[in-house]
């Protein structure tokens, strides 16, 4: 019982020793992974990524799930962009940028939360109808000639070779860290994703909490779309295309259960970092970046699996102890 | 099974599948009034390879989504078979129709290895198929570095008898994916609707505990249902390939919304049960009419096509949830055909 | 009666009054009244499906009822949602403990206050000294006990500074000590004000920790007042649906023929069987024969019963069924072997409910050639489901219909037929008649005596005592996952059942 309580405690902290130990695996093939340049890369170029899966694990967390942030990421991106590019001030591009979190996000909720339809299909729909929009708002074509201060931002650099993105977005995430473990609606989030009836029996609003998430998740992946833009400083219609599947896999590989109710948003942040550095990785063991799909494939599917089956063995062998201690305490009175 | 005609022909009437089935007759009606040119049989059956991949996995998802799982990960099967085609054929110097047989292996296994962990280590389906998507899109591309041919090209030059596949018309008219996709209905609805094999996969959708409490091992139902799934996306693949006349890595990649979209479409109940192999069809029949109609007739550009697809997923699930919801049965009673009422009610 | 009704509800702090609540077409609730003073036990007990968990559920505003009021300290309020009855100081220990697996016990105890956590843990420091409890706030709810569940469940309560506490048979699922520690503790809240609900289905549960008694039967409470007024007989009989007495009668006049057992050879034996939550079980059944399996929920029974149907892991011994050794087979195989279980829990492990009739029917059929080699034959299907329809007079409108709009006791006779299908040589009913109406129970009754005179063994699992009475040839009391005591046809009495059951004879203390 001790074990398994002990490893519960420290989901994220495995996570953690996973991203240290593929870091000193690497850099025991290629010692030049391991200057302070290039691992600060790995976090500096993960920007996006850790912004998405933060903004997915408020969903995950309360059992649900959104497939429509890469389309959210894609459609804010080119919303900013192109007012950027055609003169607006940045304050108004990054608030339209927002705004298209809000509203998606909204969208997204009421389906799910309100409305209750299965997240999965409700958010594959508004996928399809956020994609579709990026090809409307931008008529097919590419945005491009972003402005220069816009897309040096990205570059900017806060302490050493630490980017002002990455640093902000830490602090960010660390923030929203606190919010969610420390306050009391922030606790509803896991809360309502580790036993929804029982969360509504003591008061909390189970649907309220889902909506919120869902509308944290838009405007987090509103975000990402922003900070994408500045990096790429170009805007294809299909711009953020698969990402909703690398924030889940992040979301995952960095401990959070996809049942709901279990793992932290620095959990998700680590993931994002093991995620978006696999290519990275591949190149410094002389691997083509072609086996980057086959890795993130097996290790998701090899975190959830044994996730999964340690989970069902410890659930099953709670109950056979439940059960053997019922029948065992008439042996135990026999002898007194 | 006593119902008198009349009754059966009532109860045809008001169920989902007649309803896909004006909606298909509404499409005709639209699209033909607004361009004559749709309604061209040489047109409209061409349009046929662009919808057909979506039509054939499609039948056989709905397996999936019967059993309460989802599979996200055919269109990288799509994808994985149709290299494997390639290089086996053009690399390993075989026959076409043995590599036409090692893809088909290859994806059953990829269905088999999903399945074994969605059913025998109760890992979710939608995380099972996401990591199966990046590892089979990963494996196509690594299949496709053996080939001597850059990936980003394709392989092409296949024979004619394969050509054929995609090229044979019935009666100089009727394209042979038309007869392919209907004779995979034909069988997809015996063996869904009148097999034991079938009943079994519904049950098992309704409720596995009490499935098993029957003596039907639940879980073998379902790797069985991704292991159908994996070989229909080979024959997509398969299909695919031979009217491209190329074998790519990544011809399936943007399949997943459309495929679910039928599926949903077709009546089939998200959290498992319910579903219809006809109404799957008829679903996809739609969705690729629609996607053919609108830009033919209507000049809507075709980037834009998702659009009216995930409008129609959150149109019908949207009204599916109304209608469940007891207050708006009661106010619409009566109004709504029975088909929905009876999908919604769980 | 009106005039009592309003002297009773002057003090009360929470008072029902003529609450009526239907789902479809199915009436739960037909105008209930009840009260709850202060520092009184009122003791709820009543079947499954008479409506009580029904009625928890509207005082804790997570349904709405159809017709009627609450009154809280004498005033009218709306329990439109859980929050408000919480406020209202109303809180429930629901059956099954709903904590948050993966939360500490403090955090779960603490989750959804307005308080700062600080503040709240002195609280609950303090509120733990003074009901003289001891645990650790730091564990986390999945690895606590039930009984250490609903010791946090009441501590959510207490908190709370809940007025009135609704404990939804608690001790379903506790064993013997964690019973006596609920009641002492219970004892506590009682002397401190607490009005209290206390649903029940064991009477002697009853006797030991209520002031109250009322008894609810198919919608309507049939008994209400001090406990002091009623004695154990009374209740039993308060239980029993009126034209149930009449009907006992009747049959237990028409069969009386003992079986000769010097003729007969046991169709199934078990020897030393052990398992998961029960060991050394030693038993024969004879063909014709209803061996009644009585004891209290969580002694082991169902374990027993779904380990010999292959769906738990056999520990030791043997099972063997006509002289074949089924020991261990997968469930299919026990199923061919001629063994087939009603399971306790028909809408989690019996029925199809989005199925139609037939495919709930021939469900355990599947595997037999006479529904068709590869295609399913719909002739035969049809004709099977007909033959029990009509048998077991099965109320419905085509075989079309879906199991899950039919009443609870035509589920129940659909899971017993899918049961009978497979021509089983015994067949173990697990709770049989648990929540279904009268008028379905005599039809269950007829069908079991049908079955004996085919010639079909029984064991009939049942934690309804006057049940095992007038059905049981033979009968074992199962306690704490052994068999305590068995006794002969002249031998079953309430009495000897009960205490066998609880653990008062055979070599155990009295509960009492």
């Amino acid at each position: 019982m001790n074990t398994v309580k002990k490893i519960l405690k420290i989901r994220e902290m495995t996570s953690f020793l996973f991203l240290i130990a593929l870091f000193a695996g690497v850099g025991m093939v290629n010692s030049s992974f391991l200057s302070p340049t290039s691992l600060l890369n790995c976090f500096n170029d993960s920007v996006v990524f850790t912004l998405l899966a933060v903004g997915i694990a408020f969903v995950i967390l309360t059992g649900e799930i959104d497939v429509s942030i890469g389309a959210i990421l894609g459609l804010s991106a080119a919303v900013t962009s192109t007012l950027l590019r055609n003169g607006s001030s940045w304050a108004v591009a990054f608030l339209a940028g927002v705004m298209v979190g809000v509203v998606t996000g909204v969208i997204n909720g009421f389906g799910v939360a309100v409305l209750n339809i299965p997240s999965l299909i409700f958010t594959l729909g508004t996928m399809g109808l956020f994609r579709g929009m990026i090809y409307v708002y931008t008529g097919g074509a590419w945005v491009e000639n972003l402005p220069a201060p816009f897309t040096m931002l990205s570059k900017a650099k806060l302490v050493g070779d630490l980017t002002a993105f990455y640093a902000v977005v830490l602090a960010f995430v660390i923030l929203a860290h606190y919010i969610l473990t420390k306050t009391r609606r922030g606790k509803y989030f896991i809360a309502v994703g580790d036993n929804a009836a029982g969360a509504t029996l003591i008061g909390i609003p189970t649907v309220n909490t889902k909506f919120v998430s869902y509308v944290l998740c838009g405007v987090f992946s509103a975000v990402a779309g922003i900070l994408y833009s500045s990096r790429i400083g170009f805007i294809t219609p299909t711009a953020g295309n698969g990402y909703e599947m690398k924030a889940i896999a992040a979301c995952v590989l960095g401990g959070i259960s996809l049942t709901g109710g279990l793992g932290s948003l620095i959990g998700a942040s680590i993931g994002a970092v093991i995620m978006s550095s696999v290519s990275r990785i591949l190149v410094f063991l002389g691997f083509s970046s072609d086996y980057d799909n086959t890795i993130t494939g097996i290790l998701l599917i090899v975190i959830v699996v044994v996730d999964a089956v340690s989970q069902n063995r410890a659930a099953v062998k709670n109950r056979h102890m439940r059960l053997a201690a019922r029948a065992q305490s008439k042996k135990g009175d026999d002898q007194k | 099974m006593k119902n008198s005609p009349l009754e059966s022909l009532k109860r045809g009437v008001k169920s989902w599948e007649f309803a896909l089935l004006m909606i298909l007759f509404l499409e005709f009606v639209i699209f033909g009034a607004k361009n004559s040119k749709f309604l061209n049989p040489n047109i409209l059956l061409g349009s046929v390879n662009d919808i057909i991949s979506i039509c054939i996995i499609s039948l056989f998802v709905t397996f999936v989504m019967i059993t309460g799982g989802i599979d996200i990960q055919a269109g990288a099967i799509v994808g994985f078979t149709s290299i494997i085609v390639g290089v086996v054929w053009q690399d390993g110097g075989l026959n076409i129709w043995a590599a036409c047989l090692i893809a088909v292996i290859a994806a059953a296994l990829c269905g088999a290895l999903s399945g074994f962990f969605v059913a025998y280590c109760n890992v979710q389906p939608m995380v099972v198929t996401l990591g199966g998507g990046f590892l089979y899109s990963g494996l196509a591309l690594l299949v496709a570095k053996l080939s001597a041919t850059e990936s980003y090209k394709g392989i092409s030059g296949f024979p004619d008898s394969f050509r054929q596949i995609s090229q044979f018309k019935l009666f100089g008219v009727i394209p042979e994916q038309v007869i392919i996709f209907a004779v995979l209905t034909v069988i997809a609805y015996l063996l869904l609707h009148k097999t034991k094999y079938g009943r079994k996969v519904f049950l098992v959708g309704v409720n596995p505990r009490a499935a098993e409490y029957s003596g039907i091992n639940s879980r073998l139902v379902i790797m069985s249902t991704y292991v159908l799934s994996g070989i229909s996306a080979a024959i997509a693949g398969i299909v695919l390939t031979s009217y491209l006349d190329t074998a790519k890595s990544d011809i399936g990649a943007t399949f997943t919304l459309q495929i679910i979209t039928a599926v949903v479409l077709g009546g089939t109940l998200s959290t498992g049960g319910k579903g219809n192999v006809i109404g799957t069809a008829l679903a996809a029949l739609v969705i690729g009419i629609l996607r053919f109609g609108l830009p033919l007739c209507f000049k809507i550009n075709t980037q834009y096509l998702d659009i009216p697809v995930g409008l129609l997923l959150l149109i019908v699930i949207t009204a599916r949830s109304l209608a469940g919801n007891s207050k708006v049965v009661r106010f619409m009673n009566g109004v709504m055909p029975r088909g929905w009422g009876k999908t919604a009610a769980h | 009666m009106a005039e009592s009704q309003k002297k009773f509800s002057d003090q009360a702090i929470i008072s029902v009054r003529g609450i009526h609540k239907a789902f479809g077409l199915n009436n739960v609730l037909k105008g209930i009244d009840l009260n709850v003073n202060s520092g009184e036990v009122v003791a709820l007990i009543g079947g499954n499906g008479a409506g009580k968990s029904t009625l928890m559920k509207i005082i804790m505003g997570i349904h709405q009822p159809d017709r009627g009021e609450i009154y809280v300290d004498g005033e009218k309020v709306n329990l439109t949602k859980p929050s408000v009855a919480l406020s209202k100081g109303i809180y429930m220990i629901p059956q099954e403990p709903m904590l948050f697996p993966n939360m500490t016990v403090e955090e779960n105890i603490i989750a959804g206050f307005r308080e700062k956590a600080a503040d709240l843990h002195v609280r609950l420091v303090n509120q733990m000294k003074e009901i003289g409890w001891d645990l650790d706030l730091n564990r986390k709810a999945n690895s606590l006990s039930i009984a250490e569940q609903t010791l946090v469940e009441i501590l959510r309560g207490l908190l709370r500074n809940s007025r009135v506490l609704i404990f939804d048979e608690p001790t379903s699922a506790l064993t013997f000590d964690e019973v006596e520690s609920l009641f002492k503790c219970i004892a506590t809240l009682k002397a401190r004000g607490i009005g209290i609900i206390y649903i029940t289905h064991r009477l002697t549960e009853v006797f030991d920790i209520a002031t109250h008694v009322a008894i609810m039967c198919d919608g309507v409470i049939t008994l209400n007042g001090p406990v002091g007024d009623f004695t154990r007989e009374m209740l039993v009989k308060g239980l029993l649906p009126p034209n149930m007495a009449e009907q006992n009668e009747k049959r237990q006049t028409a069969e009386r023929a003992e079986l000769d057992y010097q003729k007969l050879k046991p169709v199934f034996e078990l020897k030393s069987f052990s398992g998961y939550g029960f060991s050394n079980i030693n038993l024969e059944i004879y063909p014709g024969e209803i061996l009644g399996v009585a004891g209290v929920v969580g002694a082991g029974r169902t374990e027993l019963a779904t380990t010999i149907f292959g769906m738990d892991k056999v520990l030791g011994g043997s099972a063997i069924l006509d002289g074949r050794d089924i020991t261990g087979l997968p469930t299919k195989k026990v199923l061919e072997a001629g063994i087939n279980y009603v399971p306790e829990d028909r809408h989690l492990l019996g029925l199809f409910k989005i199925s139609d009739i037939a495919a709930n029917t021939t469900s355990a059929m599947l595997s037999d050639s006479s529904m068709g080699k590869m295609f399913l034959n719909g002739k035969a299907e049809y004709e099977l489901t007909r033959k029990y329809v009509d048998d077991f007079r099965i109320k419905i409108t085509g075989q079309d219909q879906l199991t899950g709009s039919l009443s609870g006791g035509n589920q129940q006779k659909i899971v017993i037929a899918r049961a009978l299908s497979t021509q089983p040589k015994l067949i173990i009913l697990d709770e049989p008649t648990r929540g279904i109406d009268a008028a379905a129970r005599g039809d269950v009754y007829t069908i079991i005596h049908q079955l004996k005179e085919q010639g079909v063994a029984i064991m009939l699992i049942s934690s309804d005592i006057e049940e095992i009475i007038e059905l049981a040839d033979r009968a074992v009391a199962v306690y704490q996952g052994h068999i305590n005591l068995e006794f002969n046809k002249k031998e079953i009495n309430q009495d000897n059942l009960m205490a066998a059951a609880f653990g008062v004879t055979g070599g155990r203390k009295a509960e009492v």
